[in-house]
């Protein structure tokens, strides 16, 4: 188990528990991720609350679950990213594609 | 582990379970060999991601049981090194010609672009031996980034090239020797 996952109106907050989210861990997110989306929610709010690191292979992942969320009109929001993890997001631009606060109390203050 | 005064070999196992400690190997060496000048944060984020790239680019790539890190501290610059004996380096252009080392004496030099992002744009020179080294062409933003429509495969190459001031691939032939190369340059030499 890599989430630990909370709904509540179709709005999942989906905390990564590892501190590492690597290779060891990437498939799983990803399997994860797109099991929850496929359950009809309307938003899926990622925690790095406890990540340290990031790396390629669990980027992609998270790339591979924004592309299956999209066609289904669901987002993907990121919250409380640590400076090391953001500006890794940051230096490939992944920042443009994934909308990102600071906390999941900000994210959800975008929901009307 | 091997070490002397100014770089220390590593043989990693290619396991994924042996990423963090040697990850955490690597940047102690390098803390411990700065002393009293330690590397500013920005700069030891930028070789942790290298480091953590290299091991899980020997992981999922090499197809080797052993790869060697060399991690190398100078007066003007970090360098880190991995090698191993497995599958030559393949790269798939933005054309989806695939470029394999190594190169056939006819293409070289050679200059591609490999992937792009809708910002960046990752491309790779060989010179005449055969040596490809990566660089960032910037490219004027799209309304919608193109990572979307190409993801993951080229993602290691993006961060290392990035973060790294210069970042390259040797191929010896006769040995089979590949050889990944991570260079970072101190503003000031290191006292």
């Amino acid at each position: 188990m890599i989430l630990k996952v909370e709904e509540a109106n179709r709005v999942v907050q989906a905390t990564i528990l590892p501190q590492e989210a690597s290779l060891s861990n990437a498939d799983a997110f990803k399997e994860e991720m797109i099991t929850i989306i496929g359950k009809g929610v309307r938003l899926v709010i990622v925690s790095f609350e406890n990540v340290n690191y990031i790396d390629s292979s669990f980027l992609g992942s998270l790339v591979v679950a924004l592309k299956y969320a999209m066609p289904r009109n669901v987002d993907i929001y990121l919250v409380s990213l640590k400076p090391d993890v953001k500006n890794l997001l940051t230096l490939i631009r992944m920042d443009k594609v994934f909308r990102i606060f600071n906390d999941y109390e900000e994210a959800l203050g975008t929901l009307s | 582990m091997t070490e002397d005064s100014d770089q220390i070999t590593i043989v990693f196992k290619s396991n994924r379970e042996g990423i963090p400690g040697t990850l955490n190997l690597c940047l102690d060496h390098i803390r411990q060999k700065a002393g009293n000048s330690p590397l500013h944060d920005d700069l030891m984020a930028k070789i942790k991601w290298v480091i953590m790239e290299l091991l899980t680019n020997a992981v999922k790539h090499s197809g080797e049981r052993e790869s060697v890190l060399r991690i190398g501290l100078t007066m003007d610059a970090v360098i880190l090194e991995k090698e191993d004996y497995g599958k030559p380096l393949v790269l798939v252009g933005q054309d989806k010609k695939k470029i394999i080392w190594p190169l056939e004496e006819m293409v070289r030099p050679l200059d591609f672009p490999i992937y792009h992002n809708g910002m960046d744009s990752l491309c790779v020179r060989t010179d005449e031996s055969g040596r490809a080294i990566f660089f960032i062409e910037e490219l004027a933003e799209l309304e919608m980034p193109a990572l979307l429509s190409d993801t993951s495969e080229h993602f290691g190459l993006l961060i290392m090239t990035k973060a790294s001031d210069e970042f390259a691939y040797e191929h010896e032939p006769d040995t089979g020797l590949n050889r990944f190369i991570s260079t970072f340059y101190f503003t000031q030499p290191l006292l």
